[in-house]
Parts: structure tokens; C-alpha cells; sequence
């Protein structure tokens, strides 16, 4: 007779022979020997991180998540502006600007974790009342340009699939509205990372291209600077949708979220690292492979966003507009969801009002006003007949490179303050790559808005 | 009555005309209902700020905007610049805990009023009113004063958990609500804040805070407690949610706690290590009332009137052999040691027909056979019979519950 159980409460507890079953640890586990008291004991409780690989796979999230949102409409709208209108000629730009975009995350990640407090937060504790809200103006307006973007991006993603965006859009929006709200987000933000995945298309639509790598390699490490007023307003878009407010916002604010201490900051760095390379290499890749199709096609303009798919054909052929369509919705979506989140966030935390989708309406008014807002935003602008889609992401990009600067300044001030990070304070390395990356932005900023006044008192002739 | 957004508007003068610009107001102690201001700070042209004795102020002209002093005589140089609390540095829009609305908000603006020449802080201003007063300069004119929260009910942290130690004072009215308010509280502020606010309550009500606090925050408020408070508070823990803490704990600092706690509470951290996290003996507890098989109740009552005052888990008494390994006999409930005669024997008043559980069991079946079972806990038997600890409902339904519900389930023997 097989028993799996001793009779328990059939007989007197000290006469069952209980350890039939159990009497040793389950497989796998591993115990350390520590010595307490001057005894060596086996404990086997402690929690141990994982190592190799998996460590650092699961050290990467906001990062990541932060530069998939930032290859969004406007990201693939620029990034493919740029191929196509000046082919390799911009991409020692992105070159620099991982290097710049590495140390920004860093930093706003760096600061997260040593004060457990937001950006908007610490403008307001450190630099008072005045200047948190000049800080929340300029995420505002960037941030609410990006929202219409991502709509944008979801409406051109519907017509290629040949749905109708009035239709598609507004279907999304409360999609996105419920589902944040009422749902459970972080399994949808799963399946729109995933969908961002289709970017990985690109790489292979690079390659395949065949683009004359000489040439590549000469536009990434030999900076060719050209007057050009296209130019330079390209250059500070692709600057201002690799580095955007927001994701400096997001980035710290999840570093947060996930409980990152000061103590346990080290390996974290790898997250924004990471975040920042993969995503520039997607955007490196998606210059290439419009700059190997469109612009030697001699296609220099891209009107629509079929325009901007042909890039993916070497990878894709047919399938090409279908790949992208999937890709543009998937990063849209995330971002379009990601982005009035962080902002509400943000701006409920720095006033010091009850926030959190765990509330409601009722409890917290300014919170869901400003998401739901945001939204409503986004998806009626992205929905006025006649509006130039790909100038208007073009245009919401140059916007935050030029609000960017001013970002900056309030980064790199807090993390230099000893008081406040303690031994997490700025080495004098990331200081020059910090302020180098604001003198970068801010010159070419200045160049455009320059060139721009000259053109229109007619000094330079448009 | 002056808000301090005007106040910092306001000029100081002295009897001979000489005019500087406040800069800013020194509070005194912080552990009474409304703080004193003790000093204010100001600067006259672009020279160094320097602090004079509020005593100095001989009124303050509303209409003119001024504060007159007798003379600037008896300032002095800025010496320590991070001491006391400064009311425009510090506490200006600084987070707050609201403890009448039981909430986190932000100090807008400060109510201050004069009584009797001295100037005493009185209450936040928490409305958006007060944000756009700043913004645009205004008066405050408002009849309606349900937006000000009494500073009697308000602690204001700094953020900075050392603030404690260095003889920072606090109000510490928060030491008055359950463990249970004020962990939910920290739940909505920085971990630097809560860490704060955990290390200025009695180590006692910090233990029971922790306890209830969610994993991820437990650690991280935890690991900036100070090494005094940290051995304590481990002390005072449950010994399971304190064996939980340090089983994430860096390997080398939780062997430096376990070496230095004192030597029961720390051997039944230890004894609990032993086991998984993923088994019955990584939720069980060891801090259990247990008493000798052969004792007459009578006897055993006053024996145990010690023991009952320290395990959260009293409700259940295990009977054990008087002789090693201790091996589980039966159970008594704490109803029946109270209303026993006094002249029987444990073992026959005590159940000796249980259910136990083993120590590597999977902790999810433990749960659903401790609720299915309707009692409130089952005893964790070793190798050779002897107790180990018991699994309380606490722990089952945590296990059981879908994970969003646990942090909210009922502690009901804490």
C-alpha cells in the first residue's frame, strides 16, 4: 500500500512517521554557509540576484522601455527624413549623440535612485515654486506635441493597413485610456514592446541594401557640417527625438517606481547604458536603410509614411508596409500610453496631489484630468484634416531639441549638488560629457533659430 | 496673521533707516504644537547672509512692507549652514504629512501669526490658491481658511534619515496612529522620507511598521536605518518578516546583523534562514509559546503569564516532552489554559490529534490545508517530532491570495 500522507489527526501526533514525504529541501537550492557565532551554519533563505546574463537582462526596463518610446513616430519620421534627404551625411551626429544620450539617462537615472524623487520633484525642492512651473510648461508643450505625434503615428500606421484613421484613432485612444485605467497595463505594455520588436527589421533591411559601407563609416566619424537650413533643422531633430524631456522624466521617475536604492545603484548604470545603445542602433540602422533605398532612388523627400516603409523592402519585399505599419503602431501605442502616464505622474507629484491609477476621479481629479486630457489631445489634433503629418513629428522633435537645453541645465545643477546625492554626486568626467552634450544642443539650436532669423529678414536667401 | 510668500517680500529696517532683504526664517524646536521662529536671516547688498535674534524685531509694518529692529547689532556670520530648519529653505514647498486627512501634500505657503512679540509657525497652506498667490505675487486675502492645515497635525520631513541623529527635532505627533496608517502613509513618499519617518518613531511601533510595509520598500527603508536602530528593529520583528529582510540583505551585512543581535532573537532569525523561501519553513515563525507535557495547569498559567507577553502568535500553546528532541505532543488553546481546573496535567487537557505540517512542504498547499482546515494555524514538525514553528493564517492567505490582495490582507497576530 502506497501512502503519500501520514494519518494526520487520526492518531496522536507523535506517533506519525511524518517524514515520509518532504524531509529534504527541494532540488535546486542552494545554500551558503556563513559563520554566526563562531558556528558554521547552512542557510539556505537568502535571496541571491541571478547571475551572468539574466542579471543584466533583468536590470534592463525603464531604459529600454524609454528608448523604444523614443523610436516612435516622430523618431522613425526624422531618423527617415534625415536618410532620405541627405543619405549617410547625419549619422555621425547619432554617433556622438549615444555617447550624450548614454550620459542623460544615466544621470536622470542616478538621481532617481539617490532621492527616490522625480524630476519635476526636485526642480520644486531645490530651485522653488517659480521654476518647477517653467519646467512643467516645457514638458507640457513637449510632451503634448509627442501625444499628437503618436496618434499621428497610429492613424498612418491604420491606412497602411487600409483602415480608416477616424476610425483607428479614436478606437485607440480609449483603448489606451481603459486600459491604463482600468486594466491591467503592464501586461498590454508587454505586447506593444513586442510589437516595437518588428523594428529589428530595419538592421536586416540595412544590410541588405547594400549600402556602400565606405560611405557609412565616412558620415559616422567624419562630421560634415552644411549650412543648409534643412540640415540643421534635421540635426536638431534627430537631437531632440534621441534625447527628448520625456524620457529623462520617464527614466527617472521608473528608477523609482522599480525601487532602485542608493546603496544598490551600480548595475543599474548598465540599464540606461543598454537603453541607449539598442536604441540608437535602430535609429543608425533606420538612416542607413532609407539613405541605401529612398535617397539613392534619388527619393530625397519622404511625404507619407508608405514613403518611409519602402526602406524596409530590401528586408521585407512585399511585406515591407505591413512590418512597418505593425512597428509604427507598436511604438506609438507604448509611447501613447507611456507618455500621458509620466506626465500626470509628474506634474501631480511635483504639486503634491493624490496620483496613481489605483485612485479615481474623485480622489484624484488633477491626476486623471491631466492623462485623460492628454489624450483627448493627441487623438483629436492628430485627427484635423489637412494637418502635414511627417512636418508636423518632424517639427515636434526640433521643438524638444530646443526645449532640451533647458532640461539640461536643471540635470545637471541637481546632480551636482553633494547635499542632495551625496557620494552619487557627478564625477568631473560626466561633467564634461554633460555639459558637452548641452554646449552640442544649445549651438546647434542657436544655428537654427539663426539661420532662421536671417532667412526671414532675407540675409539668407531660402 | 502673514503668510510667508509676503513675509519674504518684506524688507528689514533698523532705527536708522538702514534697509536689508530677508532672506529667510529660522524655526527653533520643532517638537511643539507651533514651532518659534528663533531668527531670521538677511542680506544686505550682495554681502554674506547673516542671522539676527528675532527678539531684535520691534514690529512688523504690514501696510510698508517692513520689519523694523532696534539695530543690526548682535548679528552674526552664517556658521553652520545646515542647522536649524530654515522655514523658506526647508519647509516651503517641502513634502508634508497631513495627518488629519492622513495623506502626503505639499507646504504651498506657511501661516504665521505673532502672539506676544514672538512669531509662531501655525499652519500649511496646501491649496492651489497658495501656488498661484506665489506665482503672481499676490496678497492673501481669503476669508475661507478650510485650506489651511493646522501645524499640530503636520510632521514635515527632511529626506534625509540621518536628519535623526543629528538631533533634528520633529514633532512626532505621528507616533499616536497604528502601525498600519502609518505604513501606508510611507507608501506614498520617497523611501529617503520614509526611512525618516521610520527611524524617528520608538523602535517598537518602527518594528510593527516594518512588518507591514510591502517587501520591495521594507528593504529599501531598511538598509539606510542607522546600525543601532537596525539591530533593534530587527530585534523587536517578528522573527519571520525579520528573517524575511535579512535573507536580502548583502550576504557579508546580514552575517554582521546575525553576529550582533542579541543571542535568542537572533538564533531564531538564524533557525529560520535554514529553510527556502519557497517552503513551509520560509513562512512559518519560531516565536511560539510552547509549554512542558507533564505541568498542572495550575502551574502553567503563571509560568506562561511571561511568555504570552512577547510571541504575536499566542493563540495556540503547544504541549512538548520535557525531555530533547522536544518532541510535539498535542495543543491547547489559550481558552482552554484559562478555564482548565488547575490540578489537571496539560496532556489532558491538550488535543493530541493534529494535523503538522513538514518544513519542506510546498508553502501554497500549507496555505489552501490551513484555510481549509478553519483553524488558525498548524504546527511545523522536524525530522525527529520536535516543534519547529507554526504557519499562521496570516501567512496562508498571503501565500493563497491573488498578489495584489496580500499587502492588504489582515494581520491578525501582529
Amino acid at each position: 500500500m502506497t501512502q503519500t500522507r501520514p494519518p494526520e489527526g487520526l492518531e496522536p501526533v507523535h506517533e506519525l512517521d511524518l517524514f515520509q514525504v518532504h524531509n529534504r529541501p527541494p532540488a535546486g537550492q542552494v545554500s551558503l554557509r556563513l559563520n554566526i557565532r563562531g558556528r558554521s551554519v547552512s542557510l539556505r533563505r537568502f535571496h541571491r540576484p541571478p547571475r551572468g546574463l539574466l542579471r543584466w537582462l533583468l536590470i534592463l526596463g525603464p531604459g529600454l522601455i524609454a528608448s523604444s518610446a523614443g523610436n516612435d513616430a516622430g523618431g522613425i519620421a526624422t531618423y527617415s527624413s534625415a536618410g532620405a534627404r541627405f543619405g549617410y551625411d547625419l549619422i555621425w551626429v547619432m554617433v556622438i549623440i549615444t555617447i550624450s544620450l548614454a550620459v542623460v539617462q544615466e544621470m536622470c537615472s542616478r538621481l532617481g535612485a539617490a532621492t527616490g524623487r522625480g524630476l519635476l520633484d526636485l526642480i520644486r525642492e531645490r530651485f522653488g515654486l517659480g521654476w518647477s512651473f517653467f519646467a512643467m510648461g516645457i514638458l507640457f508643450i513637449a510632451n503634448s506635441g509627442i501625444v499628437v505625434s503618436e496618434f499621428l503615428g497610429i492613424g498612418a500606421a491604420a491606412e497602411l493597413f487600409g483602415i480608416s484613421k477616424w476610425l483607428v484613432v479614436p478606437v485607440a485612444a480609449i483603448l489606451l485610456w481603459y486600459v491604463v485605467i482600468f486594466g491591467s497595463y503592464a501586461w498590454v505594455e508587454r505586447i506593444f514592446l513586442v510589437m516595437t520588436l518588428v523594428f529589428f527589421a530595419y538592421p536586416v533591411a540595412a544590410i541588405l541594401a547594400r549600402p556602400d559601407w565606405g560611405e557609412v563609416a565616412k558620415g559616422a566619424f567624419l562630421p560634415t557640417l552644411d549650412l543648409d537650413q534643412e540640415y540643421i533643422f534635421l540635426l536638431v531633430g534627430l537631437l531632440g527625438t534621441t534625447i527628448t524631456p520625456f524620457m529623462q522624466l520617464f527614466q527617472q521617475s521608473s528608477t523609482v517606481e522599480r525601487g532602485v536604492a542608493r546603496r544598490h545603484y551600480g548595475p543599474e548604470k548598465v540599464d540606461a547604458y543598454a537603453g541607449a545603445v539598442f536604441s540608437n542602433l535602430i535609429s543608425i540602422t533606420m538612416i542607413i536603410a532609407t539613405a541605401a533605398t529612398l535617397h539613392r532612388a534619388g527619393q530625397t523627400r519622404i511625404e507619407s509614411a508608405a514613403d518611409a516603409a519602402r526602406a524596409l523592402e530590401p528586408a521585407a519585399g512585399q511585406a515591407a508596409s505591413t512590418l512597418f505599419a505593425v512597428g509604427l503602431l507598436g511604438a506609438s501605442l507604448l509611447a501613447g500610453a507611456v507618455l500621458p502616464l509620466a506626465t500626470a505622474y509628474a506634474v501631480s507629484e511635483m504639486l503634491g496631489t493624490p496620483k496613481g491609477v489605483s485612485l479615481d476621479f474623485r480622489r484624484a481629479p488633477l491626476f486623471f484630468g491631466l492623462f485623460t486630457g492628454l489624450i483627448f489631445f493627441g487623438a483629436v489634433l492628430a485627427l484635423i484634416p489637412g494637418l502635414p503629418v511627417l512636418e508636423w513629428l518632424v517639427a515636434v522633435q526640433v521643438l524638444n531639441g530646443v526645449l532640451l537645453p533647458i532640461m539640461l541645465i536643471f540635470i545637471l545643477r541637481l546632480i551636482n549638488d553633494g547635499q542632495l546625492m551625496g557620494r552619487l554626486k557627478n564625477t568631473r568626467l560626466y561633467n564634461v560629457l554633460g555639459w558637452g552634450t548641452f554646449i552640442l544642443i544649445t549651438t546647434a539650436v542657436v544655428i537654427m533659430l539663426g539661420s532662421q532669423v536671417l532667412t526671414m529678414l532675407g540675409i539668407i536667401p531660402q | 496673521m502673514l503668510m510667508l510668500s509676503e513675509l519674504m517680500r518684506f524688507r528689514v529696517i533698523d532705527a536708522n533707516g538702514d534697509t536689508t532683504k530677508l532672506t529667510d526664517l529660522a524655526l527653533g524646536k520643532l517638537d511643539t504644537d507651533y514651532p518659534l521662529v528663533t531668527h531670521m536671516l538677511y542680506r544686505q547688498n550682495q554681502e554674506v547672509e547673516r542671522v539676527l535674534p528675532w527678539s531684535a524685531v520691534k514690529g512688523i509694518d504690514k501696510a510698508k512692507r517692513l520689519i523694523g529692529v532696534e539695530s543690526y547689532r548682535g548679528a552674526k556670520e552664517l556658521d553652520t549652514p545646515g542647522q536649524p530648519v530654515r522655514l523658506h529653505r526647508d519647509v516651503l514647498d517641502a513634502l508634508i504629512l497631513d495627518l488629519q486627512n492622513r495623506r502626503t501634500t505639499r507646504a504651498n505657503d506657511l501661516w504665521l501669526e505673532q502672539k506676544k512679540g514672538q512669531l509662531h509657525l501655525m499652519a500649511a497652506d496646501t491649496s492651489a490658491r497658495a501656488m498661484f498667490r506665489r506665482l503672481f505675487r499676490r496678497g492673501y486675502h481669503e476669508k475661507d481658511r478650510s485650506h489651511l492645515y493646522d501645524w499640530k497635525y503636520i510632521e514635515f520631513l527632511r529626506g534625509d534619515p540621518e536628519a535623526v541623529e543629528t538631533g533634528a527635532r520633529y514633532h512626532r505627533r505621528i507616533t499616536r496612529l497604528p502601525p498600519g496608517e502609518i505604513a501606508h502613509l510611507t507608501a506614498t513618499i520617497p523611501y529617503l522620507h520614509a526611512a525618516e519617518l521610520l527611524s524617528l518613531l520608538p523602535e517598537q511601533l518602527a518594528a510593527d511598521t516594518l512588518e507591514v510595509m510591502s517587501p520591495e520598500r521594507q528593504l529599501q527603508v531598511f538598509e539606510e536605518f542607522d546600525e543601532a536602530f537596525a539591530l533593534k528593529v530587527l530585534e523587536l520583528m517578528a522573527p519571520d518578516l525579520a528573517a524575511d529582510i535579512v535573507g536580502h540583505l548583502d550576504i557579508e551585512l546580514a552575517q554582521y546583523y546575525l553576529n550582533r543581535l542579541p543571542k535568542a532573537s537572533g538564533q531564531r532569525i538564524v533557525d529560520l534562514l535554514k529553510y527556502p523561501a519557497n517552503t513551509v519553513g520560509g513562512i512559518m515563525t519560531n516565536d511560539v509559546v510552547t509549554v512542558p507535557l507533564h505541568l498542572k495547569i495550575g502551574k502553567a498559567r503563571p509560568a506562561l503569564r511571561e511568555k504570552l507577553k512577547e510571541p504575536d502568535f499566542v493563540y495556540f500553546i503547544y504541549a512538548v516532552e520535557e525531555q530533547p528532541p522536544h518532541r510535539l505532543r498535542g495543543v491547547l488553546s489559550l481558552r482552554q489554559l484559562l478555564t482548565a481546573e488547575d490540578d489537571q496535567t496539560v496532556e489532558e487537557m491538550m488535543n493530541p490529534y493534529l494535523l503538522a505540517l513538514s518544513p519542506f512542504d510546498s508553502p501554497t498547499e500549507a496555505g489552501y490545508r490551513l484555510l481549509n482546515s478553519q483553524l488558525a494555524a498548524l504546527p511545523v514538525v522536524g525530522k525527529e517530532g520536535e516543534l519547529l514553528g507554526t504557519v499562521s493564517i496570516d501567512a496562508a492567505v498571503s501565500q493563497v491570495a491573488p498578489r495584489g490582495w496580500r499587502a492588504q490582507a489582515p494581520k491578525v497576530f501582529s
